[in-house]
């Protein structure tokens, strides 16, 4: 008896924190996204999707385009380390790709701005060499802005499980491959990639989550309508005070983001069956 | 057995960073062999498999394969096909994949990669598991999709590394009987590494026998288990008792000196080379003959007769296995019938069973 109040004992101060500092402000933004003056209803609901549909396709369309690219990405580089055959690329691939992972998103945004923008560093340096007129430069601080803020920061971080995965198959499944004559793009998309798809599938769906609750990014870069559902539900809260609204945005956003979580959950059941 | 050299390993030397693994190798095969490398690991025999197969790069020399140069050449077009010690099966494909996969890179019709498959699990006992991973599958079948993919492709060498060293001891016997009669029945070249000499003897028509990175001897089976070209040899095809002695070779004679356990032998030279010096002497347990001490009877000529005490006593099965101390040294021998512990014995070794070498330290010079 005594053993086992010790055990409750032990487990409570983690259960405490969850319930005070997840469960509690979690149940409270929920209630609050259907709290409207006092009474219940889905007021805030309508008031989200008339104000801000554009914004959730906005947010859903570059969450997904950046996860495809680090998807793609993140299996070439992971690919190239893992058949390339000059030691030399390979040593120096290996050494520079992670460094974007320890860069924070809001740097990574300062970075992007003053990159891409229309006369930023990047257009300076196509029209010095010839390659644009400063007429024909364009900024590219809209949503590819944001895509390419995403995919370099988050592929890295993918590139990361996947190189790790596919360091850990059985070489021997590529030299057989070899062996019968497959190229190196086949051994890649045919023997590698299934392989390593569980991992990949992790990888991809964690950044999904990551991407969906970036506000420094968007609000760098891409400040204009439309923009993310973050940088909505800090303006409703900053702006105008406006709670219900900034809750209902954040649960409709945890429900997008729920989807992936499920695909993630669904995989690693199978994983263990 | 005399055939024309098909593939032709001709002065190969193959490193990986500073360490040399293979130096100046030579190994020509016939048309239609079964070769085992049979070595311990770490002698280069899985490196030379390598380097035939082109997954390693020699530094020099040259391969042949039916007289056109293969060095240079990527794996796949050297007409071999390799299995795998872990099988190498790709798991999200099915058997039929796996076999098939090959034939799907050469871009053959379905029609024909069906036919083939079905072929191939008809020739290996697969049939009706075409449909599964090889996650479903018990080691030997695992065994035999890994020769069927390599098959599929009508390879003209078969290049096998230690294909059955993750089976169990009792699928390991009927696979060997298995791949062998597939090979001679396929009439296919094929080179098979091992480390497990009762292997190599059975399946192979020829066994070369590896030693830091060099061939040590090569032979058909009765030629290296009974004719060992080196102490190496000889232990490795287990000849494990070792006796040191003093030897005067004089013509076709050997004369062995009396020694604390043995009178003075004389025995025929047979051939061998050896000088007059100090020499090892190696013979197998089941080899030597055990005798009572009061056993009188004359020993054949050339054989020699050893005096110990029995140590111990085995019944390995089959026969018994003693333990007889000469002195510091200790050697097995085999009976049918036991003797017992503490008894004085004799033990008679024929002269075709002693197999001896100069101690390879110090060579004396002849007298």
């Amino acid at each position: 008896m005594q053993k086992r109040l010790l055990a409750i004992l032990l487990v409570l101060p983690a259960l405490i924190m969850i319930v005070l500092f997840f469960i509690v402000p979690l149940f409270a933004s929920v209630v609050g996204a259907f709290e409207v003056g006092g009474t219940m209803g889905l007021g805030n609901f309508t008031k989200s999707f008339e104000l801000y549909s554009s914004d959730m396709i906005f947010t859903l369309v570059i969450v997904t385009v950046s996860t495809v690219l680090i998807g793609l990405f993140s299996v070439s580089i992971g690919g190239y380390l893992t058949l390339g055959e000059n030691p030399r690329a390979m040593a120096a691939l290996r050494w520079l790709y992670r460094w974007p992972m320890f860069i924070p998103f809001i740097v990574v945004g300062q970075v992007m701005r003053t990159f891409l923008a229309k006369n930023g560093l990047m257009n300076n340096i196509l029209v010095s060499l010839g390659l644009l007129t400063p007429l024909q430069t364009v900024g590219f601080l809209d949503w590819r802005g944001i895509v390419i803020a995403f995919v370099w920061k988050q592929t890295p971080f993918v590139t990361l499980l996947v190189a790790g995965a596919m360091a850990s198959l059985d070489r021997s499944t590529i030299e057989a491959a070899r062996n019968l004559g497959a190229s190196r793009l086949r051994i890649l998309i045919e023997i590698v990639l299934p392989q390593i798809a569980a991992t990949l599938m992790v990888g991809l769906i964690l950044s999904f989550v990551t991407m969906m609750s970036v506000l420094s990014v968007p609000l760098m870069i891409n400040a204009q309508s439309p923009t993310m559902l973050t940088a909505d539900i800090a303006f409703r809260i900053n702006a105008h005070g406006d709670y219900g609204v900034a809750n209902a945005l954040g649960l409709i956003s945890l429900l997008l983001t729920a989807g992936a979580a499920l695909i993630y959950l669904r995989q690693s059941v199978k994983e263990r069956s | 057995m005399t055939m024309q050299t098909f593939l032709e390993v001709e002065k190969i030397s193959v490193g990986y960073g500073t360490t040399t693994v293979l130096a100046d190798l030579d190994l020509g095969i016939g048309k239609g062999e079964f070769v085992a490398l049979l070595g311990s690991s770490g002698c280069g025999k899985t490196t030379l498999l390598r380097t035939i197969a082109g997954f390693a790069r020699p530094s020099a020399g040259s391969i042949q394969v039916d007289g056109r140069d293969v060095t240079q050449m990527a794996p796949d077009r050297r007409g071999m096909a390799l299995v795998f010690q872990s099988y190498a099966l790709w798991p999200h494909m099915t058997v039929a994949q796996n076999i098939g996969y090959g034939l799907k890179l050469q871009k053959r019709s379905r029609g024909d990669i069906e036919a083939k498959v079905a072929e191939m699990q008809d020739l290996l006992g697969l049939s009706g598991l075409g449909n599964r991973k090889p996650g479903q599958l018990s080691g030997g079948q695992r065994q035999r999709v890994a020769l069927g993919r390599a098959l599929a492709i009508d390879p003209e060498i078969l290049l096998l590394d230690e294909p059955l060293s993750n089976l169990d001891a009792r699928i390991r016997l009927t696979v060997r009987h298995e791949i062998r009669s597939l090979q001679q029945r396929l009439g296919i070249t094929a080179i098979h590494v091992t480390h497990d000499r009762e292997e190599a003897m059975v399946m192979a028509d020829r066994i070369v026998i590896m030693n830091a990175g060099r061939i040590e001897q090569q032979g058909s089976p009765e030629a290296v288990y009974n004719k060992p070209a080196s102490p190496f040899v000889a232990a490795f095809m287990g000849a494990e008792n070792l006796l040191s002695m003093q030897a005067r070779v004089t013509g076709e004679q050997i004369e062995l000196h009396e020694g604390a356990f043995n009178s003075s032998t004389v025995t025929a030279r047979s051939g061998r080379k050896l000088l007059s010096g100090p020499v090892e002497l190696r013979f197998r347990a089941e080899a030597a003959r055990l005798v009572s001490n009061n056993d009188t009877a004359a020993r054949e000529p050339g054989a020699l007769e050893l005096r110990g005490q029995v140590a111990s006593v085995s019944y390995p099965g089959g026969h018994w296995r003693h333990a007889v101390r000469l002195g510091t040294d200790e050697i097995l021998v085999d009976s049918i019938t036991p003797f017992a512990q503490g008894e004085t014995v004799k033990v008679r070794i024929p002269a075709q069973s002693l197999f001896i070498f100069n101690t390879p330290e110090a060579p004396a010079p002849a007298h």
